[in-house]
């Protein structure tokens, strides 16, 4: 083809946009445009509240902050100290309850970075990120 | 004076040639093109590989772009649906030659923006999960993603550089 180079590398890249929008839809519930974290991994501040008794809170901000002030009963557990804190929250923890992770906000990444840590160093299911974290849970306190 | 039927006939540089030189020369071009064919095979192996990788679990690949904290989250969903599909078409290309050049531009230009990504995340102290393989070399050291890429990079120079050079010398014939 005795097209210009320009002229190639727009037909290809126009070209994979193509399957690149057919996997988009395909996978449109398994990933989130709006946050790093799945729709099925995030429970907002009302379905939270709704788990009642079988939720275990867990607070992934840096220790000063949950000094501060936390959820009611909820137990510390950062990346910065996880080694240590770990044994803490498995004690509290118990099969059929369901852990809700939170970090400052919606920008924040702990509360994700601890879910996931939890989901594959813990073999723990049923582990949630509070969607809007610790400022959402302020909001509808 | 006779003369023999062959003298009389007019013969070119190629027929004056020795048997053997001209054998030498064909089978020394051909070998030189059945090598820069290989590594146009070698390199879409690789991007075929490594796009079909990140193809099939484009949400991991999102939270492996997402590692090098240099792009907003949507860019980077975006990013993980597109790029892969773009090196798989960009490595049928070299495989077919079709829409060559185009191809390896897009190729080279992707290694370079990935190499200097990987090296800003180095510089920034972020531990990252992602490589030219999707997931599959979250265990490679610095150095061996820093050396795959530049192995990469310098056969898709070399590719492009002879595309063009052929290119040019068929636009000036």
């Amino acid at each position: 083809m005795k097209s210009s180079l320009v002229a190639q590398a727009v037909i290809l890249a126009a070209l994979a946009l193509l399957p690149a929008a057919g996997e988009a839809i395909y996978f449109r519930d398994k990933i989130s445009w709006r946050s790093a974290i799945a729709p099925s991994e995030m429970v907002t501040a009302e379905q939270a509240r709704e788990f009642g008794g079988t939720a275990i809170w867990v607070d992934a901000r840096p220790d000063e902050d949950f000094a501060k002030d936390h959820v009611p009963g909820a137990i510390l557990l950062n990346e910065d100290r996880w080694n240590e804190l770990l044994p803490q929250f498995l004690a509290a923890w118990a099969p059929g309850k369901k852990t809700v992770v939170y970090c400052s906000s919606l920008s924040c990444n702990a509360s994700r970075e601890v879910a996931r840590r939890l989901r594959k160093e813990a073999q723990l299911s049923d582990v949630f990120v509070l969607e809007g974290g610790w400022e959402a849970w302020l909001k509808k306190k | 004076m006779n003369k023999t039927p062959n003298a009389e006939r007019p013969t070119s540089n190629v027929e004056r040639l020795e048997p053997s030189t001209l054998g030498v020369g064909r089978s020394a071009l051909d070998v030189k093109r059945f090598l820069w064919r290989i590594l146009d095979f070698a390199l879409a192996g690789i991007f075929i590989y490594a796009g079909a990788l990140k193809a099939i679990d484009p949400v991991q690949f999102a939270s492996d772009i997402d590692n090098y904290k240099l792009l907003p989250w949507p860019l980077s969903v975006a990013i993980a649906f597109y790029l892969p599909w773009l090196e798989i078409f960009c490595a049928l290309a070299l495989v077919f030659r079709f829409l060559y050049r185009g191809a390896l531009s897009i190729l080279t230009a992707s290694i370079v923006v990935f190499t200097l990504a990987t090296i800003a995340a180095k510089v920034r102290g972020l531990d990252i999960t992602c490589g030219c393989f999707g997931h599959a070399s979250q265990n490679w050291s610095f150095p061996s993603h820093l050396a795959t890429n530049l192995a990469i990079l310098a056969g898709l120079l070399a590719l492009l550089f002879k595309a063009m050079s052929q290119n040019r010398l068929q636009n000036a014939a």
